[in-house]
């Protein structure tokens, strides 16, 4: 299932520039994180979403290299986690795409990060600071006893 | 103890057998067996890359059924993981003694029928499910350790026959 977000309705096109991002997950997380985000910074728009939902290697290989056929300055995957069949077909993907650069354990202040940094880094120049800023998000605050 | 799962599923290395499978058979090695993969450079260093902490070795099926003996004796557990029914045959047919195959996942594809949720096999499937069966081997349908493990021929009776 492949959603493209938010199309129509703005008007505006995006900048030459954006970054464009696919993210493929299990089971309904990618339209979870979006929603989720959506409650932070409002309508987003320009990321497209797959589920790996009963598909097989050849045929999640597909959708995704289908979903980012129109991408012609490359871009971003993000996928769950690394290893998972969203991440290996997404490098099998990626081979006939010299600039897509993938992103794996994708959490929310990572897709968060990436909407405010796409209209001014690359795809590569993204992909390292996303790395960074979801390894960082994750951090450990242990409890006061009273 | 060394093959701790030999396992049918057309994805090979993904997040059910890492995550769970690997969980309760903390695999050492995964033998991905498929001659596909094996000849080519860039899939074969995807899958070698695929399992951070365990050792991945990519072989075509004449090379693993060779190998199959040797690897039953070696230390720490192991995974074997093909594509589909018929490399599975092949690998038994070329001498692999694989007891008992765990069937994971063969996805719908046209002129597949559903035998459940994460099983869609054909006639060709069926044949080679049939050979395995005969040759006295099991066929166990359960995608993760968490889930019930049922006999293929009890759900597809059609392959009693």
């Amino acid at each position: 299932m492949t959603l493209p977000m938010g199309t129509e309705g703005s008007g505006e096109t995006p900048p030459a520039t954006r970054v464009p991002a696919l993210i493929v997950t299990h089971a309904d997380l990618a339209q979870a994180l979006v929603r989720a985000a959506e409650r932070v910074v409002g309508r987003i728009e320009d990321v497209t979403l797959l589920s790996n939902e009963g598909l097989s290697r050849d045929d999640l290989e597909d959708a995704i290299e289908a979903s980012i056929q129109g991408w012609t300055h490359g871009g971003l995957l993000l996928t769950d986690f690394w290893g998972g069949s969203c991440h290996t077909c997404g490098a099998s993907a990626a081979r006939r795409h010299g600039e897509l650069v993938i992103v794996t354990g994708i959490n929310l202040p990572l897709l968060l990060d990436y909407l405010y940094n796409r209209d001014r880094l690359s795809a590569p120049e993204l992909a390292e600071r996303l790395q960074q800023k979801g390894r960082d998000s994750i951090r450990v605050q242990r409890g006061v006893p009273a | 103890m060394s093959w701790a799962l030999h396992r049918i599923d057309d994805r090979l290395i993904h997040g059910q057998v890492l995550v769970a499978w690997g969980a309760r058979l903390n695999p050492a090695r995964i033998w991905v067996v498929d001659d596909g993969v094996a000849a080519s450079d860039w899939e074969r260093e995807l899958f070698r890359e695929a399992a951070p902490g365990i050792e991945v070795r990519v072989a075509g099926v004449a090379e693993a059924a060779l190998a199959h003996a040797a690897e039953a004796a070696a230390a720490g557990a192991a995974f074997l993981l093909v594509r589909d029914l018929g490399t599975a045959r092949r690998l038994a047919e070329a001498g692999a003694a694989v007891e008992e195959w765990n069937v994971g996942g063969l996805h719908y594809a046209p002129g597949k029928e559903k035998v459940n949720d994460y099983v869609y096999l054909d006639a060709r499937d069926r044949e080679d499910a049939r050979v395995l069966l005969h040759a006295g081997g099991r066929l166990v349908v359960q995608d993760v350790p968490a889930s019930r493990a049922q006999p293929l021929v009890t759900l597809d009776p059609a392959l009693a026959t």
